[in-house]
């Protein structure tokens, strides 16, 4: 289990993250929903090490957590431009894991051909759509077999029907068991989704509910649904 | 006048001239890429302390004339008492003034690659060094090749300045030849011919190799 306990971050004498606490399970998906400028970001930046918090605590199986266990799929992929789609899997996997040239090939051409990107192992990132580099960073991450994967607004350069393929993509990761957490204020894509949402608001989580428990209570979780209703 | 006899006497002073001029270039170069790419990364890196002697030193560089450069080295190093010859000397001035100029142009490089990618390699674990070697550098070179070879071709041209100490390299076989023929015309005319050869030559290797890099990135 994931356990973020009443971290805090401040930039400039500006407190982003004010006490933020939430716990996800392996296999469960938990979103941080919220507008631009919120924290839900930086909470990501905080559990892949991108920044420092000031105070609280991360901790993944009871232990304080170790970096290299989290994958971080970024809202502009940030693929090596320079590398080809194998390449770019297999780099961090020779390089970081200390895999050899062979077993990280066949790593690599399983979670190519899983995502539907078999024929684009020797392409530049460059020839590439929106939705198919998405996969190809998502290959990336997997590849390194981290517990927790960090989704940053995984939707937001994608149109409609890749949103779909997104979305079942990790609801099927979330069934594998990986820890999956998401920013996005893409309420389109929480419809898609079994998962717990965390409304955050000026750094703090304000409200927090299971995508069943919206749907069964008719008067509680307003803030969710307000925020759902784009009100 | 350039006709068949000047070429026939005074080739081997010609020859002679090339080489040295193209050892100064190429181990000019070679000092510059080194210590250009290291300053570089030091300065686009914000390295503590280090950033501030690099800029110490591209301020000097930048700041003084390269005659200035390769007269002082060569009278410095000889008062301090470190026996060097005319022809190395120059090479370490030369080199120094390439690397402060390549300092820039590898910051502008390191720059150009996206902030984004060197955070996605911190999350997959590589190490800084893993990250300016494999991720940064590779495409650093590919956009700054152009200023990279304007900046190597001023070098071979400005290797003419070790004439100033006493190497004998191409435009001072070219002032040797001429107190013998006092025929300036032709002299100046056949090494600024000579120069041209080698500057367009090297000219045309950076951008072959610019159309192959960039080919394998837009494929």
């Amino acid at each position: 289990m994931l356990s973020v306990k009443n971290i805090i971050k401040t930039f400039y004498d500006k407190k982003v993250l004010d006490n933020v606490s939430f716990n996800v399970q392996p296999g469960e998906i938990a979103v941080l929903l919220g507008r631009s400028g919120v924290g839900k970001s930086t909470v990501l930046r905080v559990l892949n090490n991108l920044e420092t918090i000031d105070a609280g605590s991360i901790e993944l199986n009871k232990k304080d957590i170790d970096f290299s266990q989290v994958g971080m799929l970024f809202q502009d992929f940030n693929l090596f431009a320079h590398l080809t789609v194998e390449e770019n899997v297999i780099l961090p996997l020779i390089k970081v894991a200390s895999k050899s040239r062979r077993a990280a090939q066949k790593i690599s051409t399983n979670l190519l051909a899983k995502f539907g990107l078999k024929d684009f192992a020797q392409s530049y990132p460059v020839s590439l759509s929106g939705g198919q580099k998405q996969r190809v960073a998502l290959a990336r991450t997997l590849a390194m077999n981290p517990a927790v994967l960090c989704l940053d607004e995984p939707t937001s350069a994608l149109d409609p029907t890749l949103k779909t393929e997104i979305a079942h993509i990790i609801q099927d990761l979330a069934k594998q068991g990986f820890i999956i957490i998401i920013t996005t204020h893409d309420t389109v894509l929480l419809q898609q989704l079994a998962c717990t949402i965390h409304l955050m608001q000026h750094g703090k989580i304000i409200e927090t509910a299971t995508t069943k428990e919206l749907q069964q209570s008719k008067n509680k979780y307003q803030k969710i649904k307000k925020f759902m209703d784009g009100k | 006048m350039i006709d068949k006899e000047f070429i026939l006497e005074f080739y081997p002073l010609f020859i002679k001239g090339i080489a040295i001029t193209l050892q100064i270039a190429f181990w000019g170069c070679l000092i510059g890429i080194v210590l250009g790419t290291v300053s570089g990364i030091i300065l686009a890196k914000r390295v503590k302390i280090l950033e501030y002697l690099v800029f110490f030193y591209v301020t000097i560089i930048r700041g003084t004339p390269m005659l200035i450069q390769i007269a002082a080295t060569f009278y410095l190093l000889t008062f301090a008492g470190v026996s060097i010859s005319a022809f190395w000397s120059a090479i370490i001035s030369i080199g120094l003034n390439s690397g402060a100029y390549v300092s820039q142009i590898i910051v502008s490089g390191v720059n150009s690659v996206g902030r984004g990618q060197i955070e996605a390699a911190k999350t997959l674990g590589f190490s800084n060094y893993q990250i300016i070697t494999l991720i940064i550098l590779p495409q650093a070179i590919r956009t700054v090749l152009p200023a990279l070879g304007n900046e190597f071709i001023t070098l071979v041209k400005d290797s003419s300045l070790a004439s100033t100490i006493g190497v004998y390299e191409l435009t001072k076989q070219g002032e040797i030849i001429m107190s013998q023929t006092f025929d300036a015309p032709a002299v100046y005319i056949t090494v600024g011919f000579i120069y041209l050869v080698i500057t367009s030559t090297i000219a045309m290797g950076i951008s072959k190799l610019e159309t192959k890099l960039k080919y394998h990135v837009k494929r």
